[in-house]
């Protein structure tokens, strides 16, 4: 029974240890760097704004960026046009605050899609200035 | 002499035995008693049809739920794996792209108003 219980623990401590690994991984500050020129041309022409900076970002940085170009693609055009015009901003906050904002956007995102509605009309309209909206909304 | 007359003067000496008894044969004695009174109990049909005495009975339901047991570690590795091959849960890049592609700009989640916004409506 005790052999049992051992096994349990060990087991479940694994099963977590393996649900924490991808949180792990996102923030690994030993990512090696990638040079620019070893990024695939897709990679390059949607990674385009940050290309003067890119040598000189951190690799977990880079690595996260690669990461959300792969989803290009897939985007709808309106969120491509923001994806573009949005990524240079984008990596130049520091770390803490793309990692405020994340924590913001997802507890945002938690809201049930009235309340979200709300909120994005009011700070577009108090605090936007249109800078929210893009070109021909 | 009837049966109750007959338990009266045999308690006696069957409790003078009794104190005698080692551990070992206590508890050999005391599982006895519990066989026998497994097999006393009316008979049950497993899943309403196999009939079989209570014990029985109980014997399979136990074994059942230790097996179900040593099959939890199994389990719960099996669900942890199943979670981490989901890409979209495992791509921390995913998180980003959206954040960048929605109406908001990522400045307004840096917004002081708009966090005390969210605060408020957040349980």
């Amino acid at each position: 029974m005790a052999q049992q219980a051992a096994a349990l623990i060990a087991a479940l401590a694994l099963a977590l240890l393996l649900l924490a690994a991808p949180a792990a991984r996102a923030y690994d500050p030993n990512t090696p760097s990638v040079p620019w020129s070893q990024l695939s041309p897709q990679e390059q022409r949607v990674l385009g704004p940050v290309a003067p900076d890119w040598d000189r970002m951190p690799g977990f940085q880079q690595q996260r960026l690669r990461s959300s170009a792969r989803r290009y693609p897939s985007l709808q055009p309106i969120q491509r046009e923001r994806f573009e015009n949005r990524l240079r901003d984008w990596t130049a906050m520091t770390p803490e605050q793309r990692r405020a904002a994340r924590e913001t956007f997802q507890g945002f995102h938690r809201l049930p899609p009235e309340k979200q509605h709300e909120l994005r009309e009011r700070w577009l309209r108090e605090r936007g200035g249109g800078r929210g909206r893009p070109p021909g909304r | 002499m009837n049966e109750k007359e007959f338990g009266e003067k045999l308690k006696p000496w069957l409790e003078r035995s009794a104190h005698s008894l080692g551990q070992v044969q206590e508890t050999r004695l005391k599982a006895a008693r519990l066989r026998a009174l497994d097999a006393y109990r009316e008979p049950v049909r497993l899943f309403g049809l196999v009939p079989m005495s209570a014990g029985t009975a109980k014997t399979i339901q136990y074994s059942f739920v230790q097996r179900a047991l040593l099959f939890l570690p199994l389990a719960a590795l099996l669900v942890a794996l199943a979670i981490q091959s989901f890409p979209d849960s495992a791509d921390p890049g995913d998180l980003d792209a959206m954040l960048l592609t929605q109406e908001l700009p990522p400045d307004a989640y840096l917004d002081p108003d708009f966090r005390a916004w969210l605060s408020k409506q957040q349980p």
